[in-house]
């Protein structure tokens, strides 16, 4: 709980730094990334976000960058995500096609799967954390109360 | 033909770099959605990412019909250029999660072994279900094989699905509609099945399931559920990387 405590404080003691500087702490992190990510074998691809979020999050854990340098545009950034996916919505405009092109039937069960997958993943994936915690809370009496 | 002439750049791909229409469309359409959204009282389907991408893809398909243009052709070149630049972005967003996952760095240190097994236990398990109710839709094995790698993002999801037999462009597809369907249905999803009362398994499964845009809605949910959906962003695409081609093979997909 303490070092909780000294996380959540960190950021309030600072004033947010220059928005211009923690725009490069974000460009600087994406270029060492986009560096790293050929580096990886094609079977066992790593794309430079998924590498960047690694990075910033190695960064913060080593206190070489401190919350207020980039909270305020990670915040700001999190916040926009839903609308800067639109582009990636209409550019099923492009490639409708995939659906129909074995015929309308497959691509409608093609739906329907998919929005099953989608469901499937987020419930069972909670359920089972949810069962691996209740092993921790009855096998190993680990308390598992968050928040 | 005023308009056309007006309007010509946009279909010229010699000058399909202008990006202003893109930008302004994607703008647009998110904010009629967000308007939509706020009148509806928050009904599902008019979410704004959901209402943005149908109208959208229906206002350049009526642009297309009106110029004589094919749906494709009139998206890459008057579109694209401006959707690429929004879409862009989402490259710091995504780093941006590494934020609200090291806010709740207490939890993560305290639950990782039990976060890591989740994923990993979780995503096999999910790999079965999926598989069989692609089966009992009667998808052949190329599609099946297009299914199995959509936790991912789709910069890993789409070579595993090549490489597993799969169509990449239908795992695309899969990925994007995975995130907006998150976005439109988790408030229904976690209420039908009772989520709320574990925030780490809550968090785990919309960043699984929903990608970044899930790992956002998560953060909305709880500092909790946002630090663990930041977290599933980056083992789950990991955990696919391994566990997706040998469970492939297993199944004679490939």
């Amino acid at each position: 709980m303490a070092s909780n405590q000294a996380t959540k404080t960190e950021g309030t003691e600072h004033e947010a730094a220059p928005i211009l500087q923690q725009m490069c702490i974000f460009a600087t992190v994406l270029f060492v990334s986009s560096l790293i990510s050929p580096l990886f074998p094609k079977s066992f691809p790593v794309p430079t976000p998924v590498i960047g979020l690694v990075l910033m999050y190695v960064l913060l854990a080593s206190h070489i960058i401190k919350l207020y340098q980039v909270e305020k545009m990670a915040d700001f950034l999190i916040s926009l995500i839903a609308f800067l996916f639109v582009p990636s919505g209409v550019q099923m405009a492009n490639s409708l096609n995939v659906f129909t092109d074995d015929g309308a039937m497959t691509g409608v069960m093609l739906i329907v799967t998919i929005i099953l997958a989608t469901i499937i993943l987020l419930v069972v994936i909670a359920y089972t954390t949810a069962g691996f915690m209740a092993i921790s809370r009855k096998v190993f009496h680990k308390s598992t109360d968050v928040e | 033909m005023t308009w056309v002439n007006f309007f010509g750049n946009a279909l010229d791909p010699k000058v399909g770099g202008i990006a202003f229409f893109g930008i302004f469309l994607s703008l647009a359409v998110f904010l009629i959605g967000q308007y939509l959204f706020k009148i509806s009282n928050g009904f599902f389907l008019f979410q704004p990412l959901f209402v943005g991408m149908v109208l959208g893809i229906f206002i350049l398909w009526l642009m297309a019909k009106w110029f004589g243009v094919s749906l494709p052709t009139f998206y890459m070149s008057a579109y694209k250029p401006g959707g690429d630049i929004l879409f862009w972005f989402l490259n710091p967003a995504t780093i941006a999660f590494a934020i609200p996952l090291y806010r709740r760095n207490d939890v993560v240190k305290k639950f990782w072994l039990e976060i890591v097994l989740s994923l990993i236990v979780g995503m096999i398990i999910s790999l079965f279900v999926i598989y069989y109710v692609s089966k009992i839709f009667g998808l052949n094995n190329q599609m099946i094989a297009s299914m199995l790698p959509q936790a991912a993002t789709t910069a890993i999801a789409m070579p595993i699905s090549g490489a597993t037999g799969g169509i990449p462009a239908v795992t695309a597809m899969a990925c994007i509609l995975n995130a907006v369907l998150i976005y439109a249905l988790a408030d229904v999803l976690i209420k039908v099945f009772r989520l709320n009362s574990d925030p780490v398994g809550a968090g785990l499964g919309l960043g699984t399931a929903g990608h970044t845009v899930g790992s956002a809605k998560a953060v909305q949910l709880g500092s909790v559920q946002g630090a663990m959906a930041s977290i599933a962003v980056v083992v789950i695409s990991i955990v696919v990387d391994i566990v997706v081609p040998p469970f492939a093979h297993m199944m004679g997909l490939f």
